[in-house]
């Protein structure tokens, strides 16, 4: 378990994901209310960052083709996309997001 | 005046040289590299391939001093040798190739020299030419310019054999000449991790005989275009490929047959199989059937055989067409898992069903591999489908070698 500094809190808007590398991996970091989440910043559908997709509803979409993925499981809730995106186990620490990119909360290999 | 003039010429349906086709699937090429934008993946000619694998090799990864060893064999009557500045430089497009991606660009502006296969007017070269490319370093981006020229009347077979892990952008420019009869075969038999981006750009001459095989095994990622335009009326191109997709290889070929002259002909058929989680494999056809190509014959087939849950075929044939004075334009495609009609026969006979997969998997190649017409090839084909099966379909079955030696 190797947690990283991902970004700040408030960096995180309420409406949309930020995109942040670490290491190898590029993640999106996402918040549903107080929540933070972080999921790996690919759609398992074709490829999109879903960073440049909404948020609403604890669900990322993709903004391609419309498919949404929950932000706890990583899985998809509509079509095109039927694979589970990655999700990465997260801490907030004061006023910063931690991410470990080493491990997966649902066992999905990050693309 | 101008715009009389091209209103004039819009009304007569007619347009300068070829006319211009307005089409997303080829846009329209240029030399100069800053022309061409870096891929965002989202273009329809990149909408498939995974770009965060190329290694750069799409945007700018600088082109490093090949780790790449480069070896051939030089028949009687042929040129074969690595030329350099203005040589180079010269053979530049010699198929009529004008880049329509950055890469393609670059490679034809940046790399300093050039593979010349020069094969004169009227000489028959009996035996093939093969060309071992053997990459030793992953980690060096690397590109290359392979020109092949073949002179009128003349009949060769040169082959392409890719081995080793190497991350590479390829063009390969091939010009045949009038009445000539050449085959060029590409084996990519790769190591896991390499990275292979090509370009095979040829130019059938008039009444010429051209036969493209595109054969893809091995690599990370592998993806080649293959073109084909005509040079003068009765040319005629065959494009074959065959293709084997393992757990995580992305392995993608695109054709294009551009027919530019009246009364040619166009034949492609590309057969592949995918096994493992993440295997994916992507073939685009297009075939474009320009104003002046009257009287000219076309088809394009893809199959594929998903042998295993977890895989995913992509499959596109298009065809664009500006007249329908023709011979015939025909495209066909079909993905599927064993048709179990196929194993029950077989099994109903005695035959295993492991046993009777590894036999539909061959009748499958079988019909392809025949057509390359290179003996050699063909029976390293078959050895290699027989390696490929044996990695996944059948490897519970432990009597594959009693079987081999029938064949």
């Amino acid at each position: 378990m190797a947690f990283e500094r991902a970004c700040a809190l408030d960096e995180v808007r309420a409406d949309q994901g930020l995109a942040v590398t670490l290491g190898r991996h590029e993640i999106v970091v996402a918040r549903s209310g107080d929540e933070v989440f972080a999921l790996d910043n690919e759609c398992s559908h074709a490829s999109v960052a879903l960073s440049e997709g909404e948020v609403a509803g604890c669900q990322i979409e993709c903004w391609l083709h419309g498919s949404m993925f929950d932000l706890r499981t990583g899985k998809p809730t509509n079509l095109p996309a039927t694979e589970p995106v990655a999700t990465f186990p997260i801490e907030v620490r004061g006023t910063d997001v931690y991410v470990d990119t080493e491990t997966t909360l649902n066992g999905v290999t990050p693309a | 005046m101008t715009v009389t003039t091209d209103s004039v010429r819009s009304a007569l349906e007619q347009g300068p040289e070829h006319g211009k086709v307005e089409s997303h699937l080829h846009p329209a090429g240029s030399f100069d590299v800053a022309d061409h934008e870096v891929p965002t993946g989202r273009e329809e000619i990149w909408r498939f391939t995974p770009l965060k694998r190329l290694r750069g090799l799409h945007a700018d990864a600088e082109f490093m001093p090949s780790a790449t060893s480069c070896t051939w064999n030089t028949p009687e009557g042929v040129r074969v040798e690595g030329v350099s500045g203005d040589e180079a430089r010269g053979l530049r497009g010699i198929s009529g190739l004008v880049p329509n991606t950055r890469w393609a660009a670059r490679v034809l502006a940046e790399v300093p020299s050039s593979l010349l296969i020069d094969v004169p007017a009227d000489t028959e070269v009996a035996e093939p030419i093969v060309v071992e490319l053997d990459g030793t370093d992953v980690a060096v981006t690397e590109a290359g310019h392979v020109a092949m020229r073949f002179g009128a009347h003349s009949k060769a077979v040169v082959v392409l054999n890719h081995t080793g892990s190497s991350s590479i952008a390829a063009v390969v420019e091939i010009a045949v000449g009038d009445g000539a009869d050449v085959t060029v075969v590409s084996l990519q038999d790769w190591a896991d991790d390499a990275v292979h981006l090509s370009h095979h750009q040829a130019r059938v001459g008039r009444d010429a005989t051209y036969k493209h095989a595109a054969i893809s095994f091995g690599g990370d990622l592998v993806r080649m275009d293959a073109n084909v335009t005509y040079d003068g009326p009765g040319g005629s191109a065959e494009l074959l490929g065959l293709y084997f997709a393992d757990a995580g290889q992305h392995i993608e070929h695109r054709i294009f047959a551009d027919h530019t002259a009246p009364r040619t002909k166009s034949h492609a058929v590309y057969k592949g199989a995918l096994q493992g989680e993440k295997a994916h494999t992507v073939w685009v056809g297009n075939v474009l059937i320009r104003k002046v190509a009257e009287g000219i014959e076309t088809y394009e087939e893809n199959r594929n055989l998903v042998l295993t849950d977890g895989c995913q075929a992509d499959s596109i044939p298009n065809l664009e067409i500006e007249t329908g004075e023709i011979e015939g334009a025909g495209h066909a495609s079909a993905t599927a898992r064993f048709d179990d009609n196929q194993l029950f026969y077989l099994q109903s006979r005695g035959v295993s069903e492991a046993e009777a997969q590894r036999l539909v998997v061959h009748g499958f190649f079988n019909d392809l591999i025949r057509q390359v017409g290179v003996p050699s090839i063909e029976d390293r084909l078959l050895t290699t489908v027989e390696a490929e099966l044996a990695k996944n379909v059948l490897k519970d079955v432990g009597s594959l070698a009693a079987f081999g030696s029938d064949d």
